[in-house]
């Protein structure tokens, strides 16, 4: 009898009922029928419990992160900084489009914060400058999508605790699929500005930028800081590789390396214009934030979810005290707006806990495993196959309620097979993130055509191209897992 | 049509009010929780000493944040749905179906309202946390333990009023069918935010 709670799952799902309601309803029902309705309390039990997690508390942190962050105005910083680095070149407007989003990525971990923010300064400065809307829509709601790849990232977040996966895991492993899809969709760009002749733009648009004092200084030493660390990562890197023996204090190299930043950085300021430095020097603030939360996980300082409160308290001190571009009015609203939107998610989190102990409860899993391995035994076409699945699945629905679902389903399946977990979590994100950028039912579709004002129809026909990119970089993170893999493993979190 | 806008109004009055009391609530508890967390690992790092107790007691405001602000994303459409066949269907069919899903939505939420409450009043209820605690002793007093049930409270306490909403909603649903949907007044919220 319980078998049927998955057809009967699809069926409320396809004629509208809201995924929530899906996920306790199916099982429920069953449970009913088969006369277990002293089980009811224990799929209640594990909506609870499902809930009441420390590690999901990540979700409305980065949230809320990145709901500050957004009104801090520090979208504009990163839309000048990319441009000075790649808006000369042809297409430039649009490559700055998809470096903000990366960029973005590293702060949010939401496509939909991404289209809204950037597409709202984006697609009118594109469209004065030549591009038509359609285009401009359709590059902002394709690059968005590298949002949730690139941690922080919620969907993974999401997947980590349904799934019993490391989160630093998943996170680490998204950095170089969420870079790729990004350097695809440039390369997809420039293909096309020679066939259309896009237009190119300038390096720097407001010219005789100003900067405040204390933020100057912030940058100042934020930057000499990173450089410092980046030369004692390299050189811890080489020591190790060449079994160097140098007795000599961490902190103490450190400081020895400081000096060195500074007259690489003073160098550096000698060879670019005073804009340039400007505008590199207000990006420094905000792109911080990735550094603080990778840095913190990677050397076990704090845990995701500390790295999130962590991530608040520096949007916070960042957006009201050097930007000075947020009130204390402004809190509420922005505390609001995350509260209300990581509710919903939590409450579909808890019950796809609930929903999750009724598929284990069932021999659907087993049923399943049958049929897939029944169409091959081999994991490649199996992956080939289950994209194709996620795919479309991906056209209908959001990625996070996708993802709970489907996660418990085939993650065994394939770890079975031999998949490693965190690569085809990969899989299963960058596949259902790409989703949401695919018509009919593309949240960011529809987010993207309201920012710009053309039709869904419209868009979903311009993002067709970029669409076929995301997905050949899917296909590649399929077969190669290295691409997922190499960053988690140098790491050591997979073994 | 004049009984079903008799009924819904105080409804509505009191959902405008109850949730907005809610929001302010959720607000301050995720608030709270960002602030437990920090003083967590401040506590760790700088004191070299973290309490027992931020863990459980952001846990214990989240759990009340998101019984308190659903009901409100639930009645703004934050909900996650496929509503294609709603979109595909005539007017007529479409606010058919759904009531029809509103109905069973209705089901679930009393069956949740009821195990809820159940769990409230469960012997786990009864037990009570081992490091959460009101600290009355500051005052003169003594501390008492949190009982379980004040978090298994914030679920049911969340249903009961998702429950509420969304009897809002049928009636909503039901007058519309009847052809009053211009006298219908609007439910927006300039705050609303989508779950992805």
């Amino acid at each position: 009898m319980l078998i049927w709670f998955l057809p009967l799952f699809l069926i409320l799902l396809m004629i509208g009922l809201p995924v929530v309601f899906g996920l306790l309803a199916a099982p429920g029902l069953l449970l009913i029928l088969d006369g277990s309705s002293r089980d009811l309390a224990v799929l209640y039990r594990n909506l609870y419990n499902g809930i009441d997690s420390f590690p999901l508390m990540a979700l409305p942190f980065f949230m809320l992160a990145g709901e500050i962050m957004n009104r801090g105005g520090i979208t504009t910083r990163l839309v000048e900084f990319s441009q000075a680095f790649m808006g000369h070149l042809r297409g430039g407007l649009a490559h700055v489009n998809i470096l903000s989003s990366i960029l973005f990525a590293g702060l949010s971990g939401s496509a939909v914060a991404d289209t809204s923010a950037l597409g709202s300064t984006l697609i009118p400065a594109m469209e004065k400058n030549g591009y038509s809307r359609k285009f401009a829509a359709a590059v902002t709601a394709a690059s968005s999508v590298i949002g949730p790849i690139i941690p922080p990232s919620g969907i993974m977040i999401i997947y980590a605790y349904v799934m019993g996966e490391s989160v630093a895991a998943l996170f680490l492993a998204g950095i170089v699929p969420g870079i790729l899809v990004g350097v695809g969709l440039m390369v997809m760009v420039r293909l096309m500005a020679d066939r259309y002749d896009l237009p190119k733009a300038e390096r720097i648009v407001t010219k005789n930028q100003t900067i405040t004092p204390l933020e100057a200084r912030v940058s100042f030493v934020l930057i000499r800081i990173n450089v410092a660390g980046l030369l004692y990562a390299l050189f811890a890197g080489i020591r190790a590789a060449f079994g160097l023996e140098i007795n000599l204090n961490g902190w103490l190299i450190f400081l020895i390396f400081l000096p060195i930043a500074h007259g690489l950085m003073m160098w550096l300021r000698a060879n670019v214009s005073s804009d340039f430095r400007l505008v590199c020097k207000k990006a420094v603030a905000p792109l911080q934030t990735p550094i603080i939360i990778l840095g913190g996980i990677l050397v076990g300082v704090f845990t995701p979810t500390e790295a999130s409160a962590i991530a608040v308290a520096y949007a916070i001190i960042v957006s009201f005290f050097v930007l000075r571009s947020m009130t204390f009015k402004d809190l509420g609203p922005v505390l609001a707006r995350s509260a209300l939107a990581s509710s919903a998610v939590l409450l579909l989190v808890g019950a796809a806990v609930a929903f999750k102990t009724v598929v284990s409860l069932s021999y659907a899993p087993q049923i399943l495993t049958e049929f897939i391995l029944s169409l091959s035994e081999n994991p490649l076409i199996l992956l080939f196959l289950i994209n194709i699945l996620l795919f479309i699945v991906g056209m209908f629905l959001d990625a996070g309620p996708a993802i709970i679902i489907l996660g418990p389903i085939l993650g065994p399946i394939f770890t079975e097979l031999g998949v490693h977990p965190v690569h085809f979590a990969i899989i299963m994100s960058v596949n259902l993130t790409v989703g949401l950028a695919t018509p009919p039912m593309g949240l960011v579709l529809f987010v993207a055509s309201t920012v710009s004002g053309e039709k869904v129809e419209t868009v979903s026909r311009a993002i067709l191209p970029f669409l076929a990119v995301e997905v050949l970089v899917i296909f590649l993170i399929t077969f190669f897992p290295a691409i997922s893999m190499t960053i988690p493993r140098l790491t050591g979190f997979v073994q | 049509m004049a009984l079903l806008f008799g009924l819904l109004r105080p409804l509505q009055l009191f959902n405008d009010v109850v949730l907005r009391i809610g929001r302010a609530l959720a607000i301050l508890a995720l608030a709270l929780m960002v602030c437990l967390i920090l003083g967590q690992v401040f506590f760790r790092y700088v004191l070299n000493d973290a309490p027992n107790w931020t863990e459980e007691g952001a846990r214990f405001l989240m759990l009340w944040m998101t019984g308190l602000i659903a009901p409100m994303a639930y009645r703004q459409g934050g909900f996650v749905a496929i509503d294609m066949l709603e979109r595909a269907l005539g007017r007529l069919l479409s606010a058919l179906l759904t009531l029809t899903l509103l109905t069973i939505a209705l089901v679930v939420l009393v069956y949740c309202v009821q195990l809820g409450w159940s769990n409230v009043d469960s012997l786990t209820g009864r037990g009570r946390s081992a490091s959460l605690r009101l600290p009355l002793d500051l005052l003169g007093g003594e501390a008492i333990r949190f009982r379980n049930s004040w978090a298994y409270a914030s679920l049911f306490v969340g249903f009961v009023l998702l429950t509420i909403v969304n009897i809002e909603l049928m009636l909503r649903q039901i007058i519309r069918l009847l052809g009053g949907e211009d006298r219908l007044p609007p439910l927006s919220d300039p705050n609303v935010a989508r779950a992805d």
